[in-house]
């Protein structure tokens, strides 16, 4: 082989190399295209160079053997390729892990086969390849495009979301969006059990029903002022809720019909038979969305919420390093960038997906009802922020430098979960998850916040998270590796000694050994 | 068990070099059949047709009536080559080596365990049969190329310069096995040790650029001036390049 | 058939293990795995002692808890089976450089292809030796992974998931090298040919902004690594396992077409 094709070969490695080893530093750049080309370029003279020189077979019985030769060796090139091709469609496979993460569970084959039966509309699957987590996800994804006829999967990229996900697709980790009709839902972790819960509130012919309680000093949903909160009312609705007012939850109809309730900052205590209502219909299962704002007091947050594990102390959060951020810094204005990486309600937010929320209350957590309850924190100040409890003081401006009540990283923002039994439409028991989502600020959600920064999307995963029904198709998340026990030093060094030194070391002896027998 | 060999019209060539011009000879049951001439001649060319290792560009050698270039295969199971410099694997034991090729050739067990033993024993490499072939002498390489072609016993052995590098008295043990397969086999001797054609050889053809300058049998050879008059009369100097090959 | 094909593999695997060069890449590729899969293993171990402190996760109520996808596949096995591939990239080539061109080169092609074997045979056998020591390569790495299994649980069957990966990817680049090496008579030319092709094929991202969104789309079904995902994550798709079996097959078509080739001058 001539020198110019090897030469152009190496100039070929070292420009893919080089265009890996810098493309986080600089994208595409010149050197590797360069040395790409030019090694391309050689290749081919020296492949021309070859063509030239060839003088043609020597015979008749050669050309037949090259002829023949050269045609098997297409022959199957064509084959493999057409296999190739047509193997892209085939979906067998073995699922070996040990919880068969990727194979469907009989509930959601029932659910994919319900909506064939139903003839109901296509539901398309957004998968996004280049997510953070789309290598985990693919094979999931893939999963329900061959077990659900009326589910099909777009593969789209993050620098081109189409349209309808567009508005949707957050953050890098945003893999999966569930499209029906023109209407999306975020999926969130792509998860067998977000999944399907997704596909089946989309294919859900009610829209969930979210319910404002009323009556008690709660934000106006009329207003189309700047203070207003119209766009919030006018929101759910776009995102397919059906949103009604309760005016007070001892109404005839209470709280039972609803599937979110949303207490919109009440400033005025309820009547005791509606705290008993509304903790019986928490109690059943109920969902419930509080806004809290510092300097309001009611029953609702220190009777009920704190029965449930939330303690709002009045306050308000000063966080100084929020401040130079915002065009009018103030201490009081919180860029809420901390977010619980986890949480159904949080998890599609982080440090580039910030939150503004002016004058907000701190959401302590208390002692769970039950010892199975979950609470969890889910969106924080910094580590620099405190609580001052002078309202008038910080509403001045006039916080102290430090305080007594300094607390590092306080939560703006806490979720809870509740398993309880209910009771089902015929009267029999059945499991329900009670959800509890508390947020210390109302201005966020107001008319002239709403659309500010992220702000809707941390209003809209808690209303879905909390409207969310997994617990019809009973699915739970498929446990993962179960021991998860650190190694101890020990073992440790023992692995390092092992794997780094023996086994080589022990290859190695034996190539000598047969080295040193082939020799005597 | 011999064979015959029939080449008629063979040619070969490497783009515009001819190595083969229209070559014919017929080569009989039982015969020590010498092949000599100068370098470039086309000996080494047409042995690499007759084993099958390249295709002529015109004509046909065949070995008992069977076509080298439309069944090379069944001509391959009946001859045995040893090549001009033994391409043998050093790191490999005579012994290991002989499994190898007896495992080519299609013998095993208890009748590859006998042909290894005749062929040692016919070669004499007893003394060297475990040792590696890497660091034997030229000699026994030779030997060890040479019992690896007859392993299976073939009808046909092909040799080249079996006596390239040897000591004289391994020439006269290696020119006495090769006599003595006379009449059992059919040998096709390469070589450009006229005395040892001549000594040898029933009969010896004289390749010169090609073609087939001369041919004659022993007798022919000793009543006339010899195989060098004959050479030198046929070929008429004494190098030749080689055509490119 | 079968006899000459045996005969021609014991050969080849007695010349494999004679060479320390099959000593010297089994060391290079156990050294190189084992130490890569021990940095995952504690940068795993690390980030377990984090969650389990007070760190990460805010803080949550029931504090030490670990998330359920921070955990020994995604932490350790899945970007440890990405390190194998790289590593028996960077070794195999060596394996595969001698296997045609040194016969080439010292003439003992002749030998062989004189001695009634068929070129189909002389590729087969040559190929299979190969991938069986691929195999050793890899049951020799196995070890460690199914120690840390032993422990973590994650179970043998996601252990061979992964190991069917590595077969077929260390059996397609293989062959690869081993089509390389058909074709010339210098080692160093094969060892050239076999990183660079492999190493080409192994993802088009590179090319991703030179080319239309088609184009580049059929050039990542091409690639090697976007086949190979699965496997670490305890899947075997069948489409994935023709692909590289369709490579490892046009590779001993091109080793037979170059033999072939080699007759017909």
């Amino acid at each position: 082989m001539s020198l110019l094709p090897a030469a152009g070969l190496v100039m070929i490695l070292v420009g893919v190399a080089s265009h890996y080893a810098t493309r986080s530093l600089q994208g595409f750049s010149a050197f590797p295209a360069a040395n790409v080309a030019l090694g391309i370029a050689l290749v081919l003279v020296g492949a021309a160079a070859r063509a030239r020189a060839f003088r043609g077979f020597s015979g008749a019985a050669s050309r037949r053997v090259a002829l023949r030769a050269l045609a098997i060796f297409a022959a199957g090139a064509i084959a493999a390729i057409g296999l190739g091709v047509a193997s892209r469609s085939w979906t067998a496979r073995l699922d070996l892990t040990v919880d068969r993460l990727y194979t469907l569970s009989d509930q959601t084959r029932s659910l994919c086969a319900e909506l064939d039966r139903s003839g109901a509309v296509a539901i398309e699957l957004v998968f996004f390849e280049d997510a953070l987590l789309a290598k985990d996800a693919r094979l999931l994804v893939a999963a329900y495009g061959a077990a659900c006829p009326r589910v099909s999967i777009r593969d789209a990229s993050r620098s081109e979301p189409p349209a309808g996900a567009r508005a949707l697709y957050t953050t890098t980790a945003t893999t999966v969006i569930a499209c029906r009709g023109g209407v999306c839902d975020p999926v969130g972790y792509p998860s067998e059990r977000n999944i399907t819960a997704a596909l089946l509130r989309l294919s859900s012919e009610r829209s969930p029903r979210v319910f404002f309680l009323i009556g008690h000093g709660e934000v106006d949903l009329a207003s189309e002022s700047d203070g207003g909160y119209s766009g919030l009312a006018a929101l759910l609705r776009d995102q397919g809720f059906d949103v009604r007012a309760l005016v007070g939850p001892a109404a005839a109809e209470g709280p039972a019909g609803a599937d979110v309730l949303i207490a919109a900052a009440p400033e005025r205590d309820l009547l005791p038979e509606e705290i008993a209502l509304l903790d019986r219909w928490l109690e059943s299962g109920g969902r419930m969305l509080v806004l809290a704002e510092p300097g309001l007091r009611s029953n609702l947050y220190s009777d009920l919420l704190l029965r449930w594990g939330f303690d709002l102390e009045d306050g308000v959060i000063v966080d100084a390093a929020a401040s130079p951020l915002l065009e009018n810094p103030s201490p009081l204005n919180l860029l809420v960038h901390l977010f619980a990486p986890y949480h159904p309600v949080s998890r599609t937010l982080s440090r580039r997906t910030m939150v503004l929320m002016p004058t907000t209350r701190p959401v302590a957590l208390a002692r769970k009802p039950q010892p199975d309850d979950r609470l969890e924190r889910i969106a924080f100040a910094t580590e620099r922020a405190r609580v001052d409890h002078d309202l008038t003081r910080a509403l001045a401006g006039r916080s102290p430098a430090r305080s007594d009540a300094a607390i590092g990283e306080p939560a703006v923002a806490a979720a809870g979960s509740y398993p309880r039994g209910g009771t089902g439409a015929a009267g029999e028991a059945s499991a329900a998850e009670a959800r509890i989502v508390v947020i210390g600020d109302r201005d966020f959600a107001s008319n002239r916040l709403i659309g500010a920064l992220y702000n809707r999307d941390l209003l809209l995963n808690a209303a879905r998270w909390l409207a969310s029904d997994e617990s019809r198709i009973a699915l739970t998340d498929k446990a993962w590796t179960p021991n998860q026990d650190p190694l101890t030093l020990q073992q440790t060094v023992a692995y390092f000694y092992f794997l780094a030194f023996a086994l080589p070391e022990a290859l190695l002896l034996l190539g000598i050994y047969a080295w040193w027998r082939q020799r005597a | 068990m011999s064979a015959r060999i029939e080449a008629r019209n063979v040619s070969k060539r490497f783009g515009g070099v001819v190595a083969l011009d229209d070559l014919s000879l017929d080569v009989a049951p039982g015969e020590v059949f010498g092949l000599i001439g100068p370098n470039g001649a086309g000996k080494t060319t047409f042995i690499r047709i007759l084993t099958g290792f390249w295709l002529a560009s015109e004509g046909d050698v065949r070995l008992d009536g069977v076509s080298v270039t439309r069944d090379r295969f069944r001509v391959q199971a009946r001859l045995g080559y040893a090549c001009e410099q033994p391409k043998l694997y050093a790191d490999h034991s005579v012994d290991a080596f002989l499994r190898f090729v007896g495992g080519l050739r299609g013998l095993h067990g208890a009748g590859l365990r006998g042909a290894i033993g005749r062929s040692i024993e016919r070669m004499g490499l007893e003394p060297v049969r475990g040792r590696r072939i890497g660091v034997l002498s030229k000699g026994f390489r030779q030997r060890v190329a040479l019992a690896q072609a007859l392993l299976h016993d073939p009808p046909l052995l092909v040799v080249d310069e079996p006596t390239v590098g040897l000591d004289p008295a391994q020439q006269i043990e290696l020119r006495r096995i090769l006599s003595g397969l006379r009449g059992t086999h059919t040998v096709l001797l390469c070589t450009h040790q006229l005395h040892e054609a001549e000594a040898i050889c029933d009969r010896v053809a004289l390749l010169d650029r090609g073609r087939l300058a001369a041919i004659a049998t022993a007798e022919e050879i000793r009543a006339g001036a010899g195989l060098e008059a004959l050479f030198l009369a046929r070929v008429g100097r004494s190098a030749q390049a080689e055509p490119a090959t | 058939m079968i006899g000459r094909v045996l005969a021609l593999a014991r050969k080849e695997l007695r010349q494999l293990f004679a060479s320390p060069i099959a000593y010297v890449v089994g060391t290079a590729y156990v050294a190189l795995t084992g130490i890569y899969f021990f940095q995952h293993l504690v940068s795993y171990n690390q980030l377990l002692f984090v969650y389990q402190s007070e760190g990460l996760g805010g803080g949550g109520f029931d504090q030490g808890t670990v998330p359920s996808h921070i955990n020994v596949l995604n932490e350790v096995f899945v970007p440890a089976a990405d390190d194998f591939g790289l590593f028996l990239l960077v070794v195999l080539p060596l394996v595969t450089m001698r296997v045609f061109a040194e016969e080439r080169a010292s003439g003992t092609d002749e030998l062989l292809l004189t001695s009634g074997l068929r070129p189909f045979e002389v590729a087969l056998a040559k190929h299979a030796v190969t991938y069986l020591f691929v195999v050793l390569l890899l049951a020799a790495s196995a070890i460690y992974p199914a120690v840390v299994v032993s422990r973590a649980a994650l179970g043998f069957e996601h252990l061979i998931a992964l190991y069917v990966g590595q077969l077929c990817y260390g059996c397609a680049i293989a062959s690869i090298g081993l089509a390389c090496s058909s074709f010339t008579s210098s080692q160093i030319v094969a060892a050239v040919l076999g990183y660079s092709i492999p190493f080409v094929l192994l993802d088009f991202a590179w090319l991703s902004n030179a080319v239309s969104e088609p184009v580049a789309r059929a050039l990542g079904e091409i690639a090697l690594l976007g086949h190979y995902g699965s496997f670490p994550r305890g899947v075997i798709e069948l489409r994935e396992v023709l692909y590289f079996a369709s490579i490892a097959f046009l590779g001993w078509l091109a080793s037979l077409t170059a033999l072939e080739l080699g007759r017909a001058r």
